[in-house]
């Protein structure tokens, strides 16, 4: 095996800005063809998500089992759809600025629109990209071998030298996270920034990201935050674990807050059922989340708590553990 | 064309730098991990692809020059003369245990270089062919549509008068030297200047009525060490993106949040408790914890003695304050008394109005009430009084009548306690008496504890009384002054700390000689708005006659004339405008020319006789500021102004050549300025813009800016550039400390200096007529204006996805909401209308209409409809943009310009935004719909 470079984001601390897939979008997916994708997106949960309803595709592994799913409609992804600025400032008509074509479903098109009843109704931010999985089911699934787990940091990449737009890697992914360039026919994915990476520089996303909630790391090093929230706290869940790719990105789950009684008054329930979390993220998500409350607790009493203080990363270079960070 | 097309321009401008890719040296394995974890990947150099995207050969500072508060410094990658994308600097300096600033930054800054390039992008000086706002243009060179302008201002001048110019550009403390061009142009020819604190929605009156200061807040590090926090009609997380993680951080530090606003909204998700009032109640709720609080005893009574008004005596035959006048002969009426609990005496309270610190101030802060930092240290220090907060007492007159008097605190204390139980309060907020008296109880015990405060509490006829209330409430728990605590108040880009900067580059010849108009009496003035207050009982023309009769209040062109010639930039007027269908209707014709200055076509600029292409923030030289932290950064160009495009200061300085130009021409150079006794030669203007050549460039006006004020003592562009942002030397209520971060008002609350106000400490009592005339004398409840007669309140907060109209018209923000203008709407009403998600609907009211498409939020309260405020009027709307149904209304209270520290001084005191207390309906749209 090799080096594996992973991401934990606490959700806690996602304020919903977007400001990583604009970051993304303008390092990477700036070219034609390349319009609709967001390698980087955030989206409102419970939502369907971008592409829509992604979580019904399928693909993955069952019992070992390589997955193929539905390939996502385009449609399904919103595009970036041109607005006709020529005709609403100079036509001379009272023509309006407006896209083209109807947007359709957009990337966060379901962006607070929350869940349940006012006023307990609940929704959080889910930010996701690539989960540069161990078991990556678009590598297993692509018949021709463009796509490769670098042994340095098992970054998964689709060489756009060698992809002949088969698309057997879009099906397979079980997240979604294969785009496809309709004009190159190619498919196409988020890099982990990895020639970044390489030079010590952590990825767009997370360095842009003003929530300061994304960690990047080894994860197998053992004094790296990484893995002290995977496995040490056991804090930091992996989206859907059932579908069998062992990812290497990872979420604190989120606390809500008190939800009201019948009678307006605070109440012990929690906002958002357990049920949908363990949905997201598996049995494991008990035992986090008390653990979260416990430390919580800790500091709201005044005593210290390693892990909130590795969460709120008072120093920003904290949160990457990545060899020789730079500034660039 | 596509969002932006900066590739393809590196591809054009370029071509064949590209080739030169990384060569080899990347020949190591990979695995293909499960398929067969020992095949290893035959390498193909492809990577390089990517490598040779993340190059640049040119890197520079850069910030993005709106009516936005953040202030990020970035850094700018260019390659080959293209911008390609910009990243936060991460270079900001931090605080000792205090999670640091860095990353700052947001979506909007991530694509920034958008506008560079985009459809968007005025390019060439452009004239009007067809009617206003058709968009109909033809291009021109610099040199024709200087002429014009040029013509006309001289005409205007010559024919009317110097003061039917009109000057719109706001926020100096983003891009001041670009602020700077218009103002000093106009300064010199006489011009008017606008205001934009107050017209914005902005200024918290109820800051300047109880602290006699424009506004304040602590720097956003300073949430960090506070161990409660309530945002109260804020939505940081949405609104203050580079500061949100303060929020989340400090409650995983085990702060206690609590978010207090109608609707679930982004920042409610984080917090322990969110508590949902019926809109425009929150006086009454902050009332309601004033009176938990008093009733179990756990106010501050020292800090309510030395630092209020609350123990200064108030008569009760006339209701008034008991002033030195009605004591001895030749008395002021701007001294007060207490009663002393020791002497049983009444006691002549230093420091207030009528005295005048012994040592002249160097510098008067042209934002106070007054300056009061030459009085010495520990001036409100009470030695042996002890002023009584309750009981009635006798005291004998000049004239030897003998009346009862009562400090402040009793009367007030008799109102809350009679009228704002959590159980009253609770019928009027709808939120639960037990909460009411849990909020209440933390909020008074836990040490330091915050209010937050932004528009949602701002935009109320009577927000000047939330603002009160909250004052109240922090005075009452002496957290004013503390790190951690106080009331904080986030909306405007408004403060430049270094002020006498901007003045010595926009008013050379001093403020008393320039023209400042208000701007909300200007539009509701000159656009001729109805604002329905008849149905409320409230006469505004009679309160707006008399305030500007008595000169409270300036009114600009004076003697009755209209504006004519009106230059907008680095804002979108007219689309901000409330009471813009009014605007429309009756100023725009009013206007014989508009000038616009921009880089990308908004509203205001097709809605233009001429538009003139400005620079990009990434094309011009400037600095940047906010108060959300102290540290000075700039920008400077990562490549020269694209197209055809100038600097706001070399447009003003064209504009000014050519005015002097014509002025000779036409044979009116000279003329005498009676108000400013002021003999005025437009010959001049160009040596007078540009102080005899010594400003010419952006680069000496940075430079000259830096000298001018104490707050930037030492600083120099060079110094930004090479070592990054700059703190400031000098703040304006509180001493700068290192390592710790700026929070306000601690020359009052620990250097015992008296507060700015008539009575020289926080007033709550304020015995004018006009607040006597609208029951708000102290500060109590005022149940939201309903004028227009419809069932739904509007809401129009600020989106995530723009800065005011900025980034409205982004490609990529609005894909990634829903690609246009929305009505957003609880379940419960939109069912009752038969309205569907996504459905084009209606809304209107007597003032105007929208068409735009529903939005259906569980987190939405019902009652009302919520708009993001201010797409451009042209956006996918199919009528109208969020201030179509906004009329303009003047707050009575806010026109008063005759007592003590409330005067009228630009973005002081005046005038601001009432846009909540708007209704309207909503219905389907039946009508023909764009797919
Ligand atoms: S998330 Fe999808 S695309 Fe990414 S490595 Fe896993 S299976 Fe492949
Ligand atoms: S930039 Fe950070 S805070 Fe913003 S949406 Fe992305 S992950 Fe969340
Ligand atoms: S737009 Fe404002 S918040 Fe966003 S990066 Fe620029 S200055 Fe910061």
């Amino acid at each position: 095996m090799g080096k594996q470079v992973a991401m934990v984001m606490d959700l806690n601390k996602c304020i919903g800005c977007q400001a990583c897939t604009a970051a993304c979008k303008s390092l990477w997916t700036d070219d034609e063809g390349q319009e609709y994708m967001l390698w980087n997106n955030v989206e409102t949960r419970p939502g369907p998500g971008y592409p829509r309803d992604w979580e019904q595709d399928g693909g993955g592994f069952a019992d070992g089992q390589l997955q193929y799913g539905e390939l996502p409609e385009r449609s399904a992804h919103g595009g970036e759809i041109p607005l006709n600025h020529e005709q609403a400032f100079s036509s001379g008509t009272e023509i309006r600025l407006q896209q083209k074509e109807p947007m359709g479903y957009g990337a966060n098109q379901d962006e607070d629109t929350s869940s349940g009843t006012y006023p307990n109704n609940y929704h959080f931010y889910l930010p996701r990209l690539c989960n540069h999985c161990t078991k990556p089911a678009c590598l297993e699934a692509c018949p021709v071998r463009a796509i490769y787990k670098r042994e340095q940091d098992g970054i998964v990449l689709v060489d756009q030298d060698k992809c002949q737009g088969i698309r057997m890697c879009n099906r397979a992914c079980p997240y979604d996270k294969v785009y496809f360039n309709y004009v190159i026919k190619k498919s196409q994915k988020c890099i982990f920034c990895f020639p970044r990476v390489e030079q010590g520089v952590a990825p767009a996303c997370a360095r842009q990201c003003p929530g300061r909630l994304r960690f990047v790391g080894m994860l197998e090093d053992e004094d790296g935050p990484i893995h002290k929230l995977v496995y040490q706290w056991k804090v930091a869940l992996p989206l859907h674990p059932e579908y069998g790719t062992d990812p290497n990105v990872f979420y604190v789950p989120p606390i809500l807050p008190s939800s009201f009684d019948e009678q307006g008054r605070f109440s012990e329930d929690p906002r958002v059922p357990m049920d949908y979390l363990r949905y997201l993220f598996g049995p494991e998500v008990d035992a986090a989340l008390i653990t979260m409350h416990e430390e919580i607790e800790r500091k709201k009493a005044g005593k210290a708590s390693e892990l909130m203080d590795l969460l709120i990363a008072r120093e920003w270079k904290s949160l990457f553990n990545i060899p020789d960070v730079r500034v660039a | 064309m596509p969002r932006s097309t900066r590739r393809i321009f590196l591809k054009v401008a370029g071509a064949g730098c590209l080739a030169a890719a990384f060569s080899g040296g990347f020949a190591f394995k990979t695995l293909a991990a499960t398929q067969d974890p020992n095949a290893q990947y035959e390498y193909t150099g492809w990577e390089n692809l990517h490598r040779n995207e993340w190059t640049w050969d040119k890197k520079t500072r850069g910030a993005h020059l709106i009516n936005c508060t953040g202030a990020c410094p970035h850094f700018v990658y260019a390659k080959d003369g293209v911008v390609l994308r910009e990243e936060p600097s991460k270079d900001l300096p931090s605080f000792d245990g205090i999670p640091e600033y860095n990353p700052r930054g947001c979506n909007k800054g991530a694509c920034a270089a958008d506008y560079m390039y985009g459809a968007h992008r005025v390019k060439y000086p452009l004239i009007r062919t067809g009617e206003r706002g058709e968009g109909k243009w033809r291009r021109a060179s610099w040199d024709e549509a200087l002429e014009m302008i040029a013509d006309k201002v001289v005409d205007t001048i010559r024919d009317h008068s110097a003061d039917c110019i009109s000057v719109f550009t706001p926020v100096p403390a983003v891009a001041p030297i670009s602020f700077s061009a218009g103002h000093r142009f106009a300064h010199f020819i006489g011009a008017h200047t606008h205001t934009f604190f107050d017209w914005y929605g902005d200024a918290p009156t109820g800051t300047a009525q109880t602290c006699g200061i424009q506004g304040e807040g602590c720097e956003t590090a300073d949430w960090f060490n506070a161990r409660m926090i309530i945002t109260w009609g804020s939505n940081p997380l949405t609104t203050r993106i580079p500061d949100a993680h303060y929020l989340t951080e400090a409650a995983m530090n085990g702060t206690r949040l609590v978010s207090i606003s109608p609707e679930y909204n982004a920042t409610s998700i984080k917090v322990d408790q969110w508590i949902h009032p019926r809109p425009g109640t929150d006086a009454a709720l902050g009332l309601g914890m004033a009176h938990v609080i008093i009733k179990k005893g756990l106010y501050d009574a020292n800090n309510l003695k030395e630092q209020t008004d609350m123990p200064f005596l108030v008569r009760t035959d006339n209701g008034l304050f008991l002033r030195e006048t009605d004591m001895v002969d030749g008395g002021s009426d701007a001294m007060f008394y207490a009663w002393d609990s020791k002497t049983r005496k009444p006691v002549r309270m230093k420091g207030s109005w009528g005295e005048q610190p012994k040592k002249k101030p160097p510098v008067q802060p042209p934002f106070f009430g007054r300056n009061t930092l030459t009085f010495p240290k520990g001036y409100l220090d009470l030695g042996d009084l002890d002023p009584a907060l309750e009981g009635t007492f006798k005291v004998k007159l000049k004239d030897g009548t003998r009346v009862n008097v009562r400090p402040v605190f009793a009367n007030y204390k008799e109102q809350i306690m009679k009228d704002y139980s959590p159980g009253q309060v609770s019928a009027i907020t709808g939120v639960n008496a037990a909460a009411i008296t849990r909020l209440a109880t933390d909020y008074a015990t836990i040490k330091p504890s915050m209010i937050i405060t932004g528009a949602g509490i701002n935009h109320w006829y009577y927000s000047d009384v939330n603002m009160r209330v909250f004052h109240f409430l922090s005075a009452l728990t002496a957290n004013d002054g503390r790190n951690g605590g106080g009331v904080n108040h986030y909306i405007g880009q408004w403060k430049p700390v270094p002020l006498p900067g901007v003045g010595a580059l926009s008013f050379p010849r001093g403020g008393q000689k320039h023209r400042f108009c208000q701007t909300t009496i200007w539009s509701y003035y000159h656009s001729e708005v109805y604002d329905a207050m008849e149905n409320e009982g409230i006469d505004t023309a009679a309160f707006l006659k008399e305030s500007l009769d008595t000169g409270q209040m300036p009114l600009y062109p004076r003697d009755g004339r209209d504006p004519k010639v009106f230059f907008c930039y680095r804002g979108n007027f007219l689309n901000q405008a409330k009471g813009q269908k009014y605007m429309l209707r009756n100023l725009w014709p009013k206007l014989e020319m508009i000038v616009t200055a921009n880089f990308r076509m908004d509203t205001m600029a097709l809605y233009s006789d001429i538009v003139l292409p400005s620079a990009h923030w990434y094309e011009k030289t400037d600095l940047n500021m906010s108060h959300e932290h102290t540290y000075l950064n700039m920008t400077e160009p990562a490549v020269e102004p694209l197209w055809e495009s100038k600097t706001d200061w070399e447009i003003f300085r064209l504009i000014s050549a050519k005015v002097a130009e014509a002025a000779v021409r036409k044979g009116y150079a000279r003329y005498y300025d009676e108000q400013f006794k002021w003999a005025r030669d437009l010959s001049r203007l160009l040596d007078d813009y540009t102080d005899n050549g010594k400003l010419e460039t952006d680069v000496a006006a940075v430079e000259f800016f830096l000298r001018k004020a104490p707050h930037t003592k030492g600083i120099t562009l060079d110094m930004l550039r090479e070592k990054g942002a700059q703190r400031f030397k000098l703040n304006w209520t509180s001493p700068m400390k290192e390592n710790i971060p700026y929070t306000p008002f601690q020359h009052f609350t620990v250097s015992k200096k008296p507060w700015p106000t008539l009575t020289g400490r926080q007033q709550f009592f304020i015995d004018h007529p006009t607040f006597f005339a609208m029951g708000v004398e102290l500060p109590v409840y005022k149940a939201p204006v309903d004028a227009d007669k419809y069932p739904l309140r509007f809401n129009t907060p600020h989106s995530r996805y723009a800065i005011h109209s900025t980034w409205k018209d982004n490609v990529l923000m609005l894909r990634l909401h829903r690609g246009g203008p929305l009505i957003e709407l609880s379940a419960v009403e939109a069912a009752a209308r038969g309205l569907k998600d996504n459905d084009w609907a209606e809304v209107w009211n007597d003032h105007g209409r929208i068409i735009a498409r529903v939005k259906i939020r569980a987190g939405e309260q019902a009652g009302r409809v919520t708009m993001n405020h201010t797409p451009e009027l042209y956006q996918d709307l199919m009528e109208g943009g969020s201030q179509s149904v906004i009329p303009i209304r003047l707050s009575p209270t806010a026109l008063v310009g005759n007592y003590g520290h409330l005067r009228f001084k630009p973005n002081y005191y005046g005038p601001g935004g009432t846009n909540r207390d708007v209704r309207v309906e909503v219905k389907r749209y039946l009508g023909a719909a764009p797919a």
